[in-house]
């Protein structure tokens, strides 16, 4: 069974048309890039998973289930902004996220926190933007979801951060869930893609998977997307 | 879900309350031995620290009374509608549960800021003079006063105080989901979310006086007078009954406005909900 579809998906905000008419189907076990320019739709359709808005038309779903308190439990959500609790320490924050996950491997966050020598009993607050960065990542990728929603995970962070993310979320994630990586910094991610999906002014403009591309065009996806979205 | 999700605002709202009460109790034995002793010296210096240790109690007091209320409308606002809301919204749990745990987290902080109120009242009282003649003097009114009163009326006074003091409780409520309702609403639009927040408060607001007054307007000569007096035509009531009956139907009256506060809450914050 897919993990994500959206059918005919549409949002509207006012005048303006965020997303119009998205189908996607999302398989298990593959990681997706979500690419497309700034303001193309991305984040709206991550949003629109996570419940945070409502459809203006068409239906998305995960694991068959539509957006709310359930499908929460099977999707980890990695929002473009810090979002985490600022004034919890980190041994709150576990706390927390074992309180309301299932999911929650507990011993794998606490490894990877001790990995980067951040102490259990330092404030969020207190850390430094790309440190609230990395915990964030490390609470998200903890859990065995279903469904990993990244929205610009390696936005606005240094290289060797970058390459720590990555690293981060292809070592933790469970083989038999989807992660959905939405970014506009597609020569960094291509790497780690199964599958790519190219959204443009909330339209969907090619569906396709990495090997795909490479086969039938003979290039990159970063000169796929390129090619596509020149001015 | 709900327990952990008191718990954890507990947690989050303690950090602030907690050390208030604190300060509140200290400030109130300061109180305490400024009045028993220091504003009578013949030393000035004690004299001057005694008057600003009452005006610190009274400062403490007023700061304790406005934080529960800012805590109340800040938390809803930081944490469901801000940064914060894009991990408390994507929890497995309801927005009913968000607003239950909020609305009972906040009218419990509502409760204890009022028993250490008291409590630290009861702490600036202890043993001064002037205070305990006050209570003797309310001790020999009671005295007096049980001399004519009967079981009827004890325990129906009993039962008026319980009312009132459900429809103080009830009220705190309806007032912290009048909070809730405005920024719910105000943050559904695209920009200038506080300003449409503080608007809506005061379109909310109108709106229940405007209603509340014309409901009062119409217990006076009008055709709902006229049916409330046929309907109790047959009715004697009496004074402590009609007491009764009148506590009672301002409950359901807040009742029915907190339901109101709390349907336009959880339907903004599913149908509209807009985090930036």
């Amino acid at each position: 069974m897919a993990i994500l579809t959206c059918k005919g998906l549409s949002k509207r905000f006012g005048g303006t048309q965020a997303l119009d008419q998205v189908d996607i189907t999302i398989e298990p076990g593959r990681i997706v890039g979500l690419l497309g320019p700034n303001g193309s739709g991305k984040t709206t359709l991550i949003k629109l998973a996570n419940g945070l808005l409502t459809p203006s038309q068409g239906e998305i779903r995960i694991c068959g289930l539509a957006p709310g308190k359930e499908s929460h439990a099977c999707v980890s959500y990695l929002p473009e902004r810090t979002a985490i609790p600022t004034w919890m320490s980190v041994t709150q924050l576990l706390d927390f996220y074992q309180d309301f996950y299932a999911d929650f491997r507990r011993d794998a966050a606490e490894e990877m926190l001790a990995h980067l020598n951040i102490p259990p009993k330092q404030r969020i607050k207190q850390m430094s933007k790309g440190t609230r960065e990395k915990v964030q990542l490390i609470m998200v990728m903890s859990r065995a979801a279903k469904l990993y929603l990244l929205d610009e995970p390696i936005g606005g962070v240094d290289p060797a951060t970058r390459d720590y993310i990555l690293s981060t979320i292809i070592g933790n994630y469970d083989p038999d869930a989807a992660v959905v990586i939405s970014t506009h910094l597609i020569a960094d991610v291509e790497k780690v893609l199964d599958d790519v999906v190219f959204i443009n002014q909330g339209r969907v403009m090619l569906q396709a998977s990495v090997d795909q591309i490479r086969e039938e065009k003979d290039m990159s996806v970063d000169a796929l997307f390129r090619e596509v979205f020149k001015c | 879900m709900l327990r952990k999700l008191i718990k954890h605002e507990f947690r989050a709202t303690g950090r602030i309350m907690l050390p208030l009460f604190l300060v509140l109790l200290v400030t109130a034995l300061g109180a305490n031995l400024s009045v028993r002793g220091m504003l009578d010296t013949r030393y000035k210096v004690l004299d001057i620290l005694g008057s600003l240790l009452v005006v610190a109690f009274a400062v403490a007091i007023i700061g304790v009374c406005v934080m529960s209320v800012v805590l109340m409308v800040q938390r809803f606002y930081k944490n469901l509608l801000q940064d914060e809301g894009y991990v408390m919204m994507t929890l497995p749990v309801s927005v009913h549960q968000h607003i239950w745990s909020k609305l009972i987290v906040s009218a419990v902080w509502f409760a204890l800021t009022i028993v250490v109120v008291c409590l630290a009242s009861c702490i600036v009282a202890f043993d001064v003079g002037f205070v305990q003649e006050l209570v003797w003097g309310f001790r020999e009114l009671f005295r007096e006063l049980s001399r004519y009163l009967d079981a009827y009326y004890a325990i129906n006074g009993t039962v008026i105080l319980l009312e009132f003091l459900a429809m103080c409780f009830l009220g705190c409520c309806v007032m912290c989901l009048q909070f809730y309702a405005a920024l719910a609403i105000g943050h559904s639009f695209p920009n200038h979310k506080m300003a449409w927040s503080v608007l809506w408060f005061f379109v909310l607001q109108f709106a229940t006086q405007l209603l509340a007054g014309s409901l009062i307007a119409l217990l006076d000569e009008s055709w709902l007078h006229h049916l409330l007096l046929a309907w109790t035509e047959g009715w004697h009531l009496s004074g402590t009954a009609a007491t009764q009956l009148m506590m009672l139907t301002v409950l359901l009256g807040e009742v029915l406005y907190g339901a109101v506060y709390y349907f336009l809450t959880t339907w903004f914050l599913k149908k509209r909900l807009n985090l930036e």
